[in-house]
């Protein structure tokens, strides 16, 4: 029974796969005359019946039906043939055609196997919206965009990703979320949020004082090396940019809370706030000397304006931080401020020379004692003066004011396609909202009995409370609630014994979920409605009108995100002392250069070996300087080209290279592991028990850190897998744990030369990538295979790759396009089918 | 009008906590929280946990029975030395699975089962302790456990030797195959435990709502019931979590409706989000414990102060090495000084937990006598990977089934004993708990 699927599978009825450009092997290999004769040849002197190398003998496999019983073991054995790993380097290579020959043979033999064989795990089809495909549902369907699901609890993920249908369960916790954003998410798509004048209090993500070290003396040159160049000041010591998202349009007050201290005898200083890239106001900050001089006074600003519901970006910096500072400091435009006493001892009555020891009135020894340590450190600042600098302590963001509720314009146009806000009730108008509503949040066209059971409710409500939109608005929460909303199931071809194309409707789903991870908007669910989807025309011209369409955004979160594992940049925590640069503003560039990558290459319709060596990415002048490239000047990200800079591809974009490192050092051993499991295909295995970890402390002290990871590799269980992972890692040395250019680990000068397992050699990561292309097809296949887990949500079995094959083998003849690679996956069989159901 | 609300860190905000409130679900239903039934205060049950075991010489008591030494890192813990088992012989043994130590350590804690490896969707364990006592009592109480954490999870990357991350960051599982993730926002949990403050007054109001929500479960049970109708049984499975999930509310509601009806405030402040620093989150998550379990909202808890093997640095200590690396620490003392210090400060916050409970006044007595708290991690020495004498205390009296005041030790025995013996005093009579032996005895006794 369960074979039948596997039958269809490869039945002709996607027709580019039986078109005139299917890769047809080149020959027909046989176990006899290719593959055993190249084992003999190049194998048996260590793999044979006798001497059983590393517990394997060839000799043993005698047909090819050998190979068929044990694919585990073949797949290794392809793989460490293809690698170069095997033979060893200390004998002669084989002959690269026969090589060729015998792994194409033995390629050919499994997929055999694989196409006999069965599913091995069961294939859940009924998938739960995940928190993204929540949030981006309810956007596309009722214009909510406050993204209500980010208080669910975290979805588990598998597979490296959190969209797989078996690792999403429902909790009570969740059951109760989701009645309750059901609610209000109704009310706000009807009335509009639910708003009070709030005070948000944003902070800064780490304690000042860290940034700022009291009594800090600054060196002269400090003072230069800080750059002007980027306008908005956002790389300014003490600045601080946020993004909120203002609930509704209204009045609001931005308060700037400052703190930090500006040296006796200073000019005064200034305090730009921008707003969403433009300067709102300069405000002028006045030398904050408390009486004391010791204490720091926190003053604040005021901003009230207009702003327009949605997302805004506020940044606070002082751009002259170290102008107008005393002459002493040395500093750029020195003061022309005099040192004023009195303004230290201002309510010290008259006392205006911290020279005047005198004795205040009272004659209690301890304030003697405190008066004199105080004048004492007057003293030693009107001498020394000292500088911290000055510093946003918070942001708060007062508001709405002023402001008026109701729904959104977007919400209006998304609910009302009849009728119109406060609007008349009539039946007609009613059943015709309800079951628009109702087919999109469902996906698919609603029954009469379907719709009447929702018209039930409303009119409930409506008893109740008797209004049209009060009865709206339980209607969709009931749907916003209801299995059919949160749950992807195909319910025009619900699970039979046997496999069968997915219908019309569950395709339109499947490529909407893929691609936009929302619902398939009214063009889509039209063509579903036609029967049409599935003609191959149309299919394409869908796929790349949603590759094109701003929703395809949700692929490079959400994909790319977790493909290259860059969603923990935001909780990366690089150490602060050893990586004073890696600020929000640096996180935030680096996070956005590989998406901007990303998106280009999804946009722009490259050849996915561009995430190999790309010569291109896309910078802000943070970025570049970051790198250390020169002509980028401003706060706009641009392409730039790469070319000669020693940079190319994702592999050395900050972003890969700071979440494969550790917080206070490069790994050459997780960089190895993210490119073997992210570029090369060949996940490592998990590293065996008890294994000793490396000596921190000596890490750039007594050793240098390769020194240390080659002293590890000395352990024989150990080598076998770090030979191949430690030197894709020392190839990236040249970066440090935030991607920033470096010669030098500590003291000691990096090396970024390794040798592979199958003896090639390479000097540097450019070179490096050269010989990472060469595994072109190995890169397409792992791509191929994460965004078949990503769109289906579930693995893919060994049995499967041969079907992932096939989607490389056709795109590696369209110059490995992106959107080829997305058709290929879309009109596989993978794709297409829904399994048989199991038992 | 303008509301101050407590702080909110950048971060947190970026993973965007918002201002309004939810209105809490269940409140229309019923005007106010209900009162426990019973007259008597309940036994709670509550396990507390922290990674990467420990540097026993300093936390073991030098002597057996009454008026031991307190070691360095149990000295926070002296003020309960009254109110205090410390229990040494305690082991895990089904964690002793490498790879992957870390991961089956905590996924032993409370189930003494040694997971299945694998990355996958395919997780399997057993249930565990704290769900078995859900199960039985924990219809009687608003929540049937309360899961929290100081640490939120990541949501990319694998964890450990091959073991899925749902072994390192749960403690809790439901069944076999259903961890319940650990909530790490104190706002969330706040208003889990009693919505927002802003529920209508109004009576009538509030039986509106009441009615409206009615319709819409009952649509929503219906279309769920015709929908698990139309399934292949794997899908099934999925639509019958959320049935399950359904079902359990709608008990809840039943309950709530039948019950007295009491008016309760909670007696903490509404925070606002996850706060920045270590010392604030675990504060305010041990006052949501303590209310919750004051309150009779739950009886059961358990809180994770860091995932096992965390990475989590603690800077306010003086110094930024993460704590699991650490703990590998090669015999060298000055990493030894750092982890102790460490435990130290996982020590002082668990003692705010347990100081706050002495301090709840119920009945004749305090919360704290009429809880069992356990505090301890899965492995003694995680130089090694040792997972048996695991360093583990027991602190309240169990409503004077338990008699404290002692350090025991016991040859070695399954920790899953000493969860048995504990669900004992709570009315819970489970027989077999992963890999335990039997119940274990000496808790009693003087």
């Amino acid at each position: 029974m369960k074979k039948v699927y596997w039958l269809l599978l490869f039945l002709p009825l996607l027709n580019w796969a039986d078109g005139p450009g299917a890769p047809k092997p080149a020959y027909s290999a046989d176990f006899a005359t290719s593959i055993q004769p190249f084992f003999a040849k190049n194998c048996y002197s260590c793999h044979s019946a006798k001497l059983k190398t590393g517990g394997l003998n060839l000799e043993a496999y005698v047909n090819a039906a050998s190979i068929a019983q044990e694919p585990e073991r073949f797949e290794k054995i392809l793989q460490r043939l293809k690698a170069g790993e095997m033979p060893p380097k200390t004998v002669p290579r084989p002959d690269a055609e026969e090589l060729k020959l015998a792994t194409d043979g033995i390629r050919e033999e499994l997929d055999r196997a694989y196409q006999a064989a069965k599913p091995a795990s069961p294939r859940v089809l009924a998938r739960r919206l995940n928190r993204t495909e929540y949030n981006n549902t309810v956007r596309d369907l009722l214009g909510i965009d406050s993204k209500p699901a980010r208080d669910f609890p975290q979805d588990d993920s598998a597979y490296g990703f959190d969209n797989v249908a078996q690792a999403l369960s429902v909790s009570p916790t969740l059951m109760e979320k989701y009645l309750a954003t059901a609610e209000r998410v109704a009310r706000e798509a009807l009335f509009g949020p639910t708003l009070k004048t709030e005070t948000v209090v944003f902070l800064p993500p780490v304690p000042r004082r860290m940034e700022f070290t009291n009594r800090l003396r600054v060196e002269p040159a400090a003072y230069y090396s800080m750059h002007d160049y980027d306008q908005t000041g956002l790389s300014h010591p003490g600045s601080f940019h946020l993004k909120y998202r203002f609930p509704a349009d209204g009045e609001y007050v931005i308060r700037v809370v400052g703190a930090g201290f500006r040296p006796n005898g200073s000019d005064p200083g200034r305090m730009d706030l921008w707003f969403d890239g433009k300067l709102a106001q300069s405000f002028t900050v006045e030398v904050n000397v408390e009486q004391s001089g010791f204490e720091r006074r926190p003053d604040h600003w005021d901003l009230r304006l207009r702003v327009p519901a949605g997302y805004h970006e506020i940044v606070v910096a002082y751009p002259k931080q170290y102008h107008g500072l005393p002459t002493a400091f040395g500093g750029p435009e020195p003061s022309k401020t005099a040192y004023d006493p009195c303004k230290i001892l201002g309510n010290g009555a008259g006392r205006c020379s911290a020279n005047d020891f005198n004795l205040p009135e009272e004659t209690e020894p301890e304030r003697i004692e405190r008066r004199r340590q105080q004048i004492e450190r007057l003293k030693e600042d009107e001498l020394h003066p000292r500088f911290e600098g000055m510093a946003v302590s918070e942001v708060n963001i007062i508001g709405p004011s002023d402001f008026k509720t109701g729904p959104s314009p977007e919400s209006v146009r998304k609910i009302y396609t009849c009728s119109a806000v406060n609007g008349r009730y009539t039946a007609a108008c009613e059943r015709q909202i309800v079951s628009n509503l109702a087919s999109r949040a469902y996906r698919r066209p609603v029954t009469y009995q379907g719709i009447e059971e929702l018209l039930t409710i409303a009119a409930g409500a409506r008893k109740r409370r008797g209004s049209f939109e009060e009865g709206l608005s339980l209607v969709i929460a009931s749907m916003l609630a209801s299995p059919n909303f949160l749950f992807r199931v195909d319910k025009e071809r619900p699970a039979a014994e046997a496999a069968q194309q997915a219908g019309q409707y569950e395709l339109a789903s499947r490529l909407s979920y893929f691609l936009w991870s929302s619902i398939p908007d009214q063009e889509l669910l039209r063509e579903a409605g036609k029967g049409t989807l599935r003609r191959p025309d149309v299919l394409e011209a869908q796929v790349r009108r949603m590759l094109a369409d701003s929703n395809a955004q949700a692929l490079v979160e959400s994909f790319a995100g977790q493909w290259l594992e860059t969603r923990r940049l935001e909780s990366v925590q690089p150490d602060r002392e050893r990586y004073p640069d890696f600020d929000d503003y640096l996180r935030e560039s680096i996070s956005k250069e590989t998406e901007l990558f990303f998106q280009y290459v999804m946009q722009k319709d490259q050849p996915v070996l561009d995430f190999i060596d790309g010569q291109y990415t896309f910078l802000n002048e943070r970025l570049a300087s970051h790198y250390g490239i020169l002509g980028v000047t401003g706060t706009e990200f641009r392409r730039v080209d790469l070319t000669g800079t020693g940079r190319s591809g994702i592999l050395t974009q900050a972003s890969v290279l700071t979440v494969s490192s550790y917080g206070n050092r490069t790994s050459p051993v997780l960089r190895g592991k993210w490119v073997l499991e992210n570029i090369l295909n060949a996940p490592p295995p998990p590293p065996p028990a008890n294994v000793p970890s490396l000596n921190e402390d000596a890490v750039g002290a007594t050793a240098s850190l390769r020194q240390q990871i080659e002293e590890h590799r000395k352990n024989a269980v150990c080598a076998s897998c770090h030979a191949r992972m430690d030197p894709l890692g020392f190839g990236l040395e040249n970066y440090d744990a935030v991607g920033a250019w470096r010669t030098l680990d500590g003291k000691f000068p990096i090396d970024s030369s390794g040798v592979l397992p199958n003896g090639r050699t390479f000097q540097g990561a450019a070179e490096l990538k050269t010989i990472l292309k060469e595994q072109q097809e190995a890169f397409a296949e792992g791509l191929t295979e994460k965004l078949l887990i990503y769109a289906l949500g579930r693995s893919i079995e060994r049995e499967e790759r041969a079907e992932v094959r096939r989607i490389v083998a056709r795109t590696a003849t369209d110059n490995y396009k992106f959107s080829s690679l997305i058709l290929g996956i879309v009109n596989s069989a993978l794709f297409q089918m829904n399994a048989a159901y199991e038992r | 009008m303008i509301v101050m609300q407590k702080r909110l860190s950048r971060r947190t905000f970026l993973r965007g906590v918002g201002v309004t409130v939810a209105l809490p679900w269940l409140d229309a239903m019923v005007p106010a929280f209900a009162a426990p039934a019973d007259i008597n205060p309940p036994i709670r049950l509550v396990f507390a946990y922290v990674p990467n075991g420990m540097i026993m010489d300093e936390w073991k008591p030098k002597t057996v029975g009454k008026n031991f030494e307190f070691p360095r890192i149990l000295k926070p813990l002296e003020p309960f030395r009254e109110d205090m088992l410390v229990l040494t012989g305690l082991a895990h043994r089904n964690g002793e699975i490498a790879p992957g130590d870390h991961a089956a350590a905590s996924a032993t804690y409370l189930t003494g089962v040694a997971p299945k490896r694998t990355t996958g969707a395919d997780v399997l364990l057993g249930i565990s302790a704290d769900q078995v006592a859900a199960l039985a009592i924990g219809s009687k109480t608003r929540l049937a456990s309360l899961e929290l954490g100081c640490e939120a999870s990541p949501s990319v990357g694998s964890c450990d030797g091959g073991f899925g991350c749902a072994y390192v960051n749960n403690l809790s599982w439901r069944n076999a195959t259903t961890p319940i993730a650990p909530e790490t926002n104190p706002r969330v949990v706040f208003e889990r435990l009693y919505g927002g403050l802003d529920t209508d007054p109004d009576p009538k109001v509030r039986a509106r709502l009441g009615e409206n929500r009615k319709s819409m479960l009952d649509y929503i049970m219906n279309q769920t019931e015709r929908l698990a109708g139309t399934l292949g049984p794997s899908d099934r499975r999925k639509i019958d979590e959320y049935l399950t999930s359904l079902r359990d509310i709608e008990k809840r509601i039943a309950r709530m409706e039948s019950e007295n009806q009491r008016e309760l405030t909670p007696n903490m402040e509404k925070p606002l989000g996850v706060p920045n620093g270590f010392v604030e989150h675990a504060r305010l998550m041990n006052d949501l414990l303590r209310v919750a379990l004051q309150a009779d909202l739950t009886r059961i808890g358990t809180l994770i102060y860091a995932r096992e093997s965390s990475s989590r640095a603690y800077p306010e200590l003086g110094f930024t090495d993460a704590h699991h690396p650490l703990t590998h620490h090669r015999n060298r003392e000055e990493l030894i000084e750092k982890v102790k210090k460490i435990e130290c400060h996982h020590a002082e916050q668990f003692a705010h937990l347990v100081k706050n409970l002495k301090a709840a006044k119920e009945g004749d007595g305090s919360l704290l006598d009429h809880s069992m708290v356990v505090y301890g991690s899965s492995m003694s020495d995680p130089n090694r990977h040792v997972h048996e004498d695991a360093p583990c205390v027991l602190l309240g009296r169990g409503d004077g089934s338990i008699k404290p005041g002692r350090h025991i030790i016991y040859p070695e025995t399954p920790q899953t004993n000493l969860r048995l013996a504990l669900l004992e005093r709570m009315g819970v009579h489970a027989e077999k708990l992963g890999d335990s032996t039997g119940k274990l005895d000496g808790l009693t006794d003087l």
